[in-house]
Order: C-alpha cells, then sequence, then structure tokens
C-alpha cells in the first residue's frame, strides 16, 4: 500500500514537471589501469558516473557517452573502448546534438603525464593530450563546459584548457604530482549522498563537487598520515560556484508554482534582512530571522503538499 | 620555524673547511716573517691560562679583560703563530664567547690552525673536538677524538672524548670508556669529573662521591668536583656535607656559579623542581651570563608553569650561546604553544591546540575532576588548583617538553601541577590509552606535591600505576607473561632498590617490569597497613625522612625486612598462576571493537555505549564511533551524552558540517534545551535557508514551545 502510494508520488511529480530547457551531456572517459586493482576502480567509477549523469544530471541516455579501458566488460554494453578516435569521434557526434546554454561535463580518469598542452591520460593506443582535448571542445563555444581531468599529473589540463564559460577541474595542482590520485574516487561519490551538498539547497553546484572531492581526498592522506601528494585545482571558482550539473526542474502545477514564487519571495527578504544584520538589534534580527524562516519552512511543507519538489 | 635563527651545531664541517682556506693564505704570507713575531708560546698559554682561571673564579671582567688582549694580538699578527700559541687564542675567543657568539666560530679556526701549523700537536684537535661536542656537533668531534687515537691509540684525552660522545650518542658504554681514560691517566681530572657526573645522573651517589673525590685528589681546587660532593650531600640530606662542600667551593671561588648549576641540575632530578630554580638563581646571581644557569632557570620556571618567565630565561640564554640545541627546541616549543588554546575548566587549565581542546576536554575536564575528587578523599590532601595540563599532538613537542629533546619514549610527564602530554593523535590507533595516562600523571601530581617532591621514583610511579587500575576496569598495567617469568627467575628487585629498576634498568624491559612490580608493593602496602598507609609515608618523605626511616617509623618494619615480606606476598599472590593469553592491554582497539559489533548486533545499547565510552579513550577521532554513541545515548535517554558526541563530532570536522549542526540541534531538543536547539537551528538555517532537514526541526522546535513562551 505504501509503495503503491509513494510510486503514484512519484508519478505525479514528474507529470507535474517540466524540464528546463537546458540540457546535460555527459561523455565518461576511463583510462588504462595498468593494474587490475585500477582497472576495476576506473571502470566502476565510470558506470557510477553513467547513472549519475543520466539520474541525477538528467542526461538523455543518447548524451551519455562512456569509453572505457574495456568496452566488453560494460554490463549494459553501450561503452566503447576509449582509444583516442574514438574520443574524436564522440566529441564530433556530440557537437551535432548540442543546444546552445547546454552543459557538457566531460570527465577523464585515469593516470596522467606530460606537461603542457602535450599532458595527456593513458588509454588503449595513441594517448590524446590535453590539446588535442581544446582542439575537440572548440566546437563547444556556446556551450558551458566541464571538464575534469580526474588523474595524477593533470595540472597543465587547467592552464591548456581554461576559457570562457569553461569550468577545469584537476586533481592535481603541477604536472609533477605523479603518485597515484584519489580525486576520481571521491569526486563519484559527492554524488552518491547529500554532503557535497554543503548549502543543503538541494542542487549540487560544481564548486561543491570540487569542494567535497578536495577535501575528502585530503582526509585519506591525513588518515593515513601520508603527505598530500595531489592538490586539486579548479580554473573558475566563480562561474563553478554558478554552474550546476542538472538545470532546476520547475513544476507545471499551477498551486506549486504559486508556492515556490511564495517561498521565492520570502527567501529574498531573508537575503534582504541578512544584509542589515550588522544594523539591527540583535534580538530584533533573531525574531525577524526566525519569523521569516518559520514561513520558508511552511512553505516548503506546503509545497510537499501539494505534491511539489521544494 | 624559531624567531631565534637556528643554531649552528651542524656546521663544524663547513666553518673547519673554510678556515682551512684562509688558512693556506695566512700561512703563505706569515712564512716569512714568522719568526720576527714569535713569542714565547709559553706566555700565551699562560696568560690564557691565568684568564681561564679568573674566569672560574668568577671574575669575568679579568678573564676578558685578558683574553682581549691575547686577541689582539692574534688579530695583529696571529697568522705565524705556532700551534701552542693558535691554541692559547682559541682558548681566548672562547673566554669572550659569552659576549660575542661568533667568537666560537673564531676559536675553531684557531684550533683548527693549530693542527695546519703543526699537525704533531694534537692537543689543538683535541680543544677542536671538545668545543664542537660542547656545541652539539657529535660526529665531527667523534672523527677528531678518532683521528688522534689513530695517531695515539692510548691518548686519555681522545679517549675521554669518546666517552663523551658516546654519552652524547646515547650509543656505546659511556662509563666504560671514561674508565679506559682513568687507567691510562689516572690524573686526569676531566675524566673522573665526567664519571661522577655519570653516577649522579644514575642516582649512584657513593659512586658519584668516590669519583668526585679521586678528582679533588689530584685537584683539590677543582670545583666542579665539590659540585658533585655538594649535590650528592643535598640530595641524600647531609646538611652538614652540603655546608662543608659549599664552603670549600666559596673559598675557591667567591661566585661558585657552577657549583650551584650542578645542585640545581640534581634537584632537577629528584624533581625537586622549585629547588632546582632556587640553585640556579643563586648561580644566576652569581653569574648574569652563565648559559647553564639562565637555561636552568627558564626550563624548571617552564616545569613550574611560568611560562612566561622561562621563555624570557631561555631566550636570554639562547642569545648568548645560539648553539645550545636544548634552548633552540625549547624556543621553538614555545612557539608551538603560543598557537595553543588555554582552557580553564574547573580545577584544571588545559592547554592544547583548539581542536585537540574540542575533542578532547568533553572527556577529559570530567574525568580528571573525578580523579581529583578521589585522589584527594585517598591521599587527604588537595594540589592548588588550577592545574596545568598541556596536550601535544606531536610527540616530538612533548619530548622537548619533557626532557630538551626528541626521542623520549614516554607518554606523560608530571612536574607537579604541570602536567604534559601526547594527544591520542600523536601516536598510532591503539598505542595507548589517554584517559589512563592522564589519570597517572594527575596521581603524581598528589605523591610529589604531599611529599614535597620527596618522594622516591619507584613509590611514585607504583602508585600511580594502582590508582590506573582503580580509575576504570581494565586500565592500567595487569601482570603479564614476562612480568611473572621475572617474578620467578628472582631478576626483579628489592622493593629497597627499586629504583634501580627505573633508573638504572639492566634491560630494555626492566623499566615497563618495575611500574608493575612498584603499582604491587603500593597494593601490598595498603592491604596490609590500612588505607592511609601510603599517605603516611608520603609525609613521612616530606618531612625529610629517608626511605629506610620512612619504614620504620610508619609501617613499623625494617626495610630489609620489608624487602622479604613483600618478595613473600608477590609470589604467594602469583603462586600457580598460569596466563591463559596475554592481557591485551587497556590500548587494544580490536576487542573493543569486536564488541561494538555484537552490542550493535544485539541492540544492547547500553552495552553499546559502555564499549564506545572505553573505545573513545583510546581513539577519539573517529566519527562514526561517536555518531553510534550519539545514536545510542538518544535511545537510552541518555541526552547529555548525545549532546557531548554532536559537538565532538563536529569539532572533528565533519564533512557534511550543516547535517552534524542538526544532529546536534535535534540532541539539545532531546535534552530540553529548547533554547539552544533553536539557536542552533536558527544559525544553520541562515545560512541555508532552504534546508529542509532543518526546517522541519524549527518547526518541531515551535511545536514544543510552552504555552504563551517564545515562537
Amino acid at each position: 500500500m505504501m509503495r503503491r502510494g509513494l510510486a503514484a508520488l512519484l508519478l505525479s511529480v514528474v507529470t507535474a514537471s517540466v524540464l528546463s530547457a537546458q540540457r546535460t551531456h555527459a561523455v565518461i572517459i576511463t583510462g588504462l589501469g595498468g593494474e587490475p586493482q585500477y582497472s576495476t576502480a576506473f571502470a566502476a567509477q565510470g558506470a557510477a558516473l553513467r547513472t549519475i549523469a543520466r539520474t541525477q544530471w538528467r542526461a538523455a541516455d543518447s548524451s551519455v557517452i562512456w569509453l572505457a579501458e574495456d568496452a566488453a566488460k560494460d554490463p549494459e554494453q553501450r561503452a566503447m573502448r576509449a582509444t583516442k578516435d574514438a574520443v574524436a569521434q564522440a566529441f564530433l557526434r556530440l557537437s551535432q546534438r548540442v543546444g546552445p546554454g547546454d552543459m557538457v561535463v566531460v570527465v577523464l580518469i585515469g593516470h596522467g603525464s606530460g606537461e603542457g598542452a602535450g599532458s595527456r591520460v593513458n588509454l588503449p593506443g595513441v594517448d590524446p593530450t590535453a590539446g588535442d582535448f581544446a582542439a575537440w571542445l572548440s566546437g563547444f563555444a556556446r556551450q558551458t563546459v566541464v571538464f575534469v581531468a580526474a588523474a595524477s599529473a593533470s595540472g597543465d589540463f587547467v592552464t591548456t584548457l581554461k576559457g570562457p564559460n569553461r569550468i577545469v577541474l584537476a586533481a592535481t595542482r603541477t604536472p609533477f604530482e605523479r603518485n597515484e590520485s584519489r580525486f576520481s574516487e571521491h569526486f563519484v561519490r559527492g554524488f552518491q549522498n547529500a554532503e557535497a551538498d554543503t548549502d543543503k539547497d538541494g542542487r549540487l553546484t560544481v564548486l561543491e563537487s570540487f569542494a567535497y572531492a578536495t577535501r575528502e581526498t585530503a582526509k585519506v592522506y591525513e588518515t593515513a598520515r601520508q603527505m598530500l601528494t595531489e592538490h586539486a585545482v579548479v580554473s573558475d571558482s566563480v562561474l563553478a560556484a554558478r554552474v550546476v550539473y542538472a538545470a532546476a526542474v520547475s513544476s507545471g502545477d499551477p498551486r506549486v508554482v504559486a508556492l515556490v514564487a511564495e517561498r521565492k519571495a520570502l527567501e529574498e527578504q531573508l537575503e534582504a534582512l541578512r544584509k542589515r544584520k550588522e544594523t539591527l538589534p540583535p534580538a530584533e534580527y533573531e525574531a525577524e530571522l526566525e519569523r521569516l524562516l518559520l514561513a520558508i519552512a511552511e512553505k516548503t511543507a506546503a509545497i510537499r503538499a501539494a505534491g511539489g519538489t521544494p | 620555524m624559531s624567531p631565534h635563527g637556528a643554531p649552528e651545531c651542524g656546521g663544524g664541517r663547513t666553518v673547519r673547511r673554510r678556515a682551512v682556506r684562509s688558512l693556506r693564505v695566512a700561512i703563505l704570507l706569515a712564512a716569512v716573517g714568522a719568526s720576527l713575531h714569535a713569542q714565547p708560546a709559553e706566555s700565551r698559554t699562560a696568560r690564557v691560562e691565568r684568564a681561564e682561571a679568573a674566569a672560574r673564579r668568577g671574575d669575568r671582567a679579568a678573564a676578558t679583560r685578558d683574553a682581549n688582549a691575547l686577541l689582539a694580538e692574534y688579530r695583529r699578527g696571529g697568522s705565524g703563530w705556532s700551534a701552542r700559541d693558535h691554541v692559547a687564542a682559541g682558548r681566548a675567543y672562547l673566554l669572550v664567547s659569552s659576549s660575542d657568539a661568533s667568537a666560537v666560530r673564531s676559536a675553531l679556526r684557531a684550533f683548527d690552525a693549530g693542527t695546519a701549523a703543526d699537525s704533531t700537536f694534537v692537543e689543538a684537535a683535541l680543544r677542536a673536538s671538545d668545543l664542537l661536542l660542547d656545541k652539539y656537533n657529535g660526529p665531527d668531534a667523534q672523527v677528531g677524538y678518532q683521528a688522534v687515537l689513530r695517531r695515539s691509540p692510548k691518548h686519555p684525552w681522545a679517549t675521554l672524548g669518546l666517552a663523551r660522545v658516546m654519552e652524547f650518542s646515547g650509543q656505546g658504554d659511556a662509563l666504560a670508556k671514561a674508565r679506559e681514560a682513568v687507567e691510562l691517566d689516572a690524573r686526569l681530572v676531566p675524566a673522573h669529573l665526567f664519571i661522577a657526573k655519570l653516577h649522579l645522573e644514575a642516582e649512584r651517589n657513593d659512586s658519584a662521591l668516590v669519583a668526585a673525590r679521586k678528582a679533588l685528589a689530584v685537584d683539590s681546587s677543582a670545583i666542579d668536583a665539590w659540585a658533585v660532593v655538594g649535590a650528592v650531600a643535598w640530595v641524600t640530606g647531609d646538611s652538614a656535607g652540603y655546608r662543608a662542600a659549599r664552603a670549600r667551593a666559596e673559598r675557591l671561588s667567591p661566585a661558585p656559579a657552577a657549583f650551584y648549576v650542578t645542585l640545581s641540575e640534581a634537584a632537577a632530578r629528584q624533581r625537586r623542581y622549585g629547588d632546582a630554580e632556587r640553585f640556579a638563581e643563586q648561580a644566576l646571581a652569581m653569574d648574569s651570563l652563565s648559559v647553564p644557569a639562565l637555561g636552568a632557570v627558564g626550563t624548571n620556571q617552564l616545569r613550574t608553569g611560568d611560562i612566561a618567565a622561562g621563555r624570557a630565561r631561555i631566550e636570554r640564554a639562547f642569545a648568548i650561546d645560539p648553539f645550545n640545541l636544548w634552548h633552540k627546541n625549547t624556543l621553538d616549543l614555545l612557539d608551538v604553544l603560543g598557537g595553543f588554546r588555554t582552557v580553564r575548566l574547573g580545577r584544571f587549565e588545559f592547554v592544547a591546540t583548539a581542536r585537540e581542546a574540542e575533542v578532547l576536554l568533553p572527556y577529559l575536564a570530567p574525568l580528571l575532576e573525578e580523579a581529583y575528587d578521589k585522589l584527594a578523599a585517598r591521599y587527604d590532601y588537595r594540589p592548588a588548583a588550577p592545574i596545568r595540563l598541556e596536550i601535544y599532538q606531536r610527540h616530538a613537542d612533548f619530548s622537548v617538553r619533557t626532557v630538551g629533546l626528541t626521542g623520549l619514549g614516554a607518554l606523560g610527564v608530571s612536574f607537579g601541577r604541570v602536567l604534559a602530554m601526547d594527544a591520542p593523535s600523536a601516536r598510532d590507533p591503539g598505542t595507548f590509552n589517554w584517559g589512563s595516562t592522564a589519570w597517572h600523571e594527575l596521581a603524581h601530581t598528589f605523591t610529589l606535591g604531599l611529599s614535597a617532591n620527596r618522594v622516591p621514583r619507584w613509590f611514585s610511579e607504583g602508585a600511580s600505576v594502582l590508582e590506573e587500575r582503580r580509575a576504570r576496569r581494565g586500565w592500567g598495567a595487569e601482570a603479564t607473561g614476562a612480568y611473572l617469568s621475572a617474578l620467578r627467575a628472582n631478576f626483579l628487585r628489592p622493593v629497597s632498590q627499586l629504583n634501580d629498576g627505573f633508573v638504572r634498568p639492566r634491560n630494555p624491559m626492566e623499566v615497563g617490569l618495575s611500574y608493575y612490580h612498584a603499582s604491587l608493593v603500593c597494593e601490598m602496602i595498603e592491604s596490609q597497613f590500612g588505607a592511609g598507609a601510603l599517605a603516611a609515608m608520603l609525609r613521612g618523605w616530606r618531612d625529610g625522612w629517608t626511605t629506610e626511616q620512612v619504614f620504620a617509623r610508619v609501617l613499623k618494619t625494617a626495610l630489609p625486612a620489608f624487602d622479604t615480606r613483600f618478595d613473600a606476598w608477590v609470589k604467594a599472590k602469583f603462586d600457580g598462576v598460569q596466563l591463559a593469553a596475554e592481557p591485551a592491554g587497556d590500548a587494544a582497539i580490536a576487542p573493543i571493537r569486536d564488541e561494538v559489533l555484537a552490542r550493535e548486533v544485539a541492540k544492547d545499547d547500553r552495552g553499546l555505549a559502555d564499549a564506545l565510552e572505553r573505545l573513545l579513550w583510546i581513539w577519539p577521532y573517529d566519527v562514526a564511533s561517536h555518531v553510534k554513541l550519539a545514536e545510542a545515548s538518544a535511545r537510552l535517554g541518555d541526552h547529555a551524552t548525545a549532546v557531548r558526541e554532536r559537538r565532538v563530532i563536529l569539532a572533528l570536522g565533519p564533512t557534511d558540517v550543516l547535517g552534524a549542526r542538526v544532529e546536534l540541534a535535534r540532541a539539545l531538543l532531546g535534552a530540553g534545551d529548547r533554547a539552544a536547539a533553536r539557536r542552533e537551528v536558527l544559525g544553520i538555517l541562515e545560512q541555508a535557508p532552504t534546508f529542509e532537514k532543518a526546517q522541519l526541526l524549527l518547526l518541531d522546535i515551535r511545536k514544543a514551545a510552552p504555552p504563551g513562551g517564545a515562537p
């Protein structure tokens, strides 16, 4: 009975909602492991990211491309072997599908090496370089691109790929941090729990996921009492703080739309109050803060009750 | 990094290489006119010896004046001097080094120049090596001594030098090597003195006295020997002997600073830090530039909790002698301490990093208050508050705090009302139980304080271990297989010699065995002589009684008889005892983790909470354990513990900070502290107004408002 009720609720959410115009596309590349443990880990991270892209980034199946070390091991049999040609083809194909304002997320996982534009991640056959990726990404000037170089020695991907409307994350600050990187593992994990969403607004920004992965990676070293040998970097933290992996979903139910608008207005009042904090007597500020927060909480409850997603 | 600059004790080789290079030029220039400048070498040696004698008398002005006169000549034309005269110049440089640290390098150059002028004049090399060793460069000093010994294998001075290197490095038998030096030259006073000080440090007072007397038989004016005699007399309570030694020292020098420095060191070894500070102050009053005196005053002030004054003295010492590794380490440590947080809670003052304070004090403060109350009742003694506890998250810092150097194996130290210990994070998980360690150190505060710091080490350690065992189930040392074997093999020392088990162990295991053995002595005394016996004994020591007198007057038994009685008692206690397995010890994590899992499966919240509490005393940094304890406590209705745990989780820096704060607010609400819960949740939502979990809690808090109360 309970399960049927929940299914009905989910259905109503889906039918009452319309996706925003912005679409997210994902290219996931998992490179050569070199050793079984890395091959297994990279493959698991690639598979997890594919699921995340579909479910959390709301990317269409056809907009999620996974290029793997061993495509035959993909249970869905949809991955492609991650050769340089295949990667080039994937970007070409994607460039023909994207629309203006869309978001393209590229995640590159593996063992890196090289410097500058010659930085590379080991793939089957000839390794594509950061310079190659720069060329392939030139076809996405009207999209927001998030490029995650989750590999050792990947620091120079940032300098090679950064540009307008583009966020580049790299697991290491320089190409000289060559030890095994743990960044990719925590980057993926950031989407698998609610902890990465530090402001608890239900929307994960690129900066939040970067900060989570960086923090959790550092903890691994700290717990093991090892020197931190990878320092992740982000090319544009201002843009990264604004960009979310999936566009907001708006409801088609006018009651929910109205409630969301009312809550938005309250949030704006709260924002205005916070700006005046230093000028108000503390007791007055706190009373008003509580009044607004209670009102916002009540609106959230009302949105839920009306079948909306707060 | 200390702002005081790095010591240059490791730079001897470089200094010496530079000296040799510059010397090549100097020798060429001086070769022609050397004979013109030459003066009788003995006269320069005699002059510097006169200056050294003045310094020993405490007449620093005369010493400096004579040394500077010699150095003025050396600077004008010393390059052509003989090896002996170079050495005289080097010695003169050392006399002025208290006001000019660079003079130490000049001295080394002069000694090296002596060797370059005449490689057969080994005194130059020996003095260079002595200087290097004095400035903590043991390896280079060793090379120098060995070079002399290759040339002259039975050289007493070089042999003594190697003994000193052994003592410095802690490697080899320094005492045996020093005895070798005495066999080679029975009139080598520094060797006798070195032996005397080794004995004194090991509390072999009779042997120290014998060695000092041998030095005095050769040179009755050796103040250092009278200092050893005085120190032994003071330590053993021989006030007449002490006064006599002091009088001899004062007759030799109106200001025998070195005498009081030696006394200060002896007092500190007896843990009588107040006396140590007082003796060092007397030395300082006689010689305001005495680095050992400044260091001793400063170090003992740090031990008694006067941090600012101690720092000032150590800084002054380091300004005079920037080569002093102990002082450099201590100043670096004080820089570290400057970044710590000082928290006064009840009768304790805790000093730790902000994170350690937030994580550890919620447990430590109530534990130590409980310990204080129990110990105060047991010993009928209440140490004055505050008792300071410094907690170090780097073991090296704790080690420097304790002995001035890194590498100490201990976990905690008690200077009386100043305690220091490793934070659990300073060691690997499962290495030690920080709760029992803190309890142990606080017990010392009582035994030291009640006895005016005169309790023998064996008794103080024994009482502390006994108190650990009483504190919590499973804490403190237990009988091990090694202990039982040692007991049955009669390896363990009788009570009358038990101190030797701590200060002169025959093997590395003996110290650990002695801790447990001493705790059994205390246990037996209490069981057979009454609950107040331990405190009565401490009061006896306080009143200046010897250990023999304490046993005779308090326990009404002669010490030898007690030895026999305890031996019988302890052997009967363990008669036929066979350990099925070695005890896990109070720091074993694995068995408790297994218990936690079993209690979780059995849904035994009470047992689970108990196991988790024990786990936290070993490793308090595991967030998951705190979460489990918070949840179990909440289910048990123990909301105070749940709140404590939620606060500690936040202090540990969880990934999901706002989520952790919501749990804290929920725990506060559960504990009935609605106002605090409201404040917390408002703070969360101020940052994250759309955080639904916090919104729901805010609505719950409103519902929990009393009728007509705040919203």
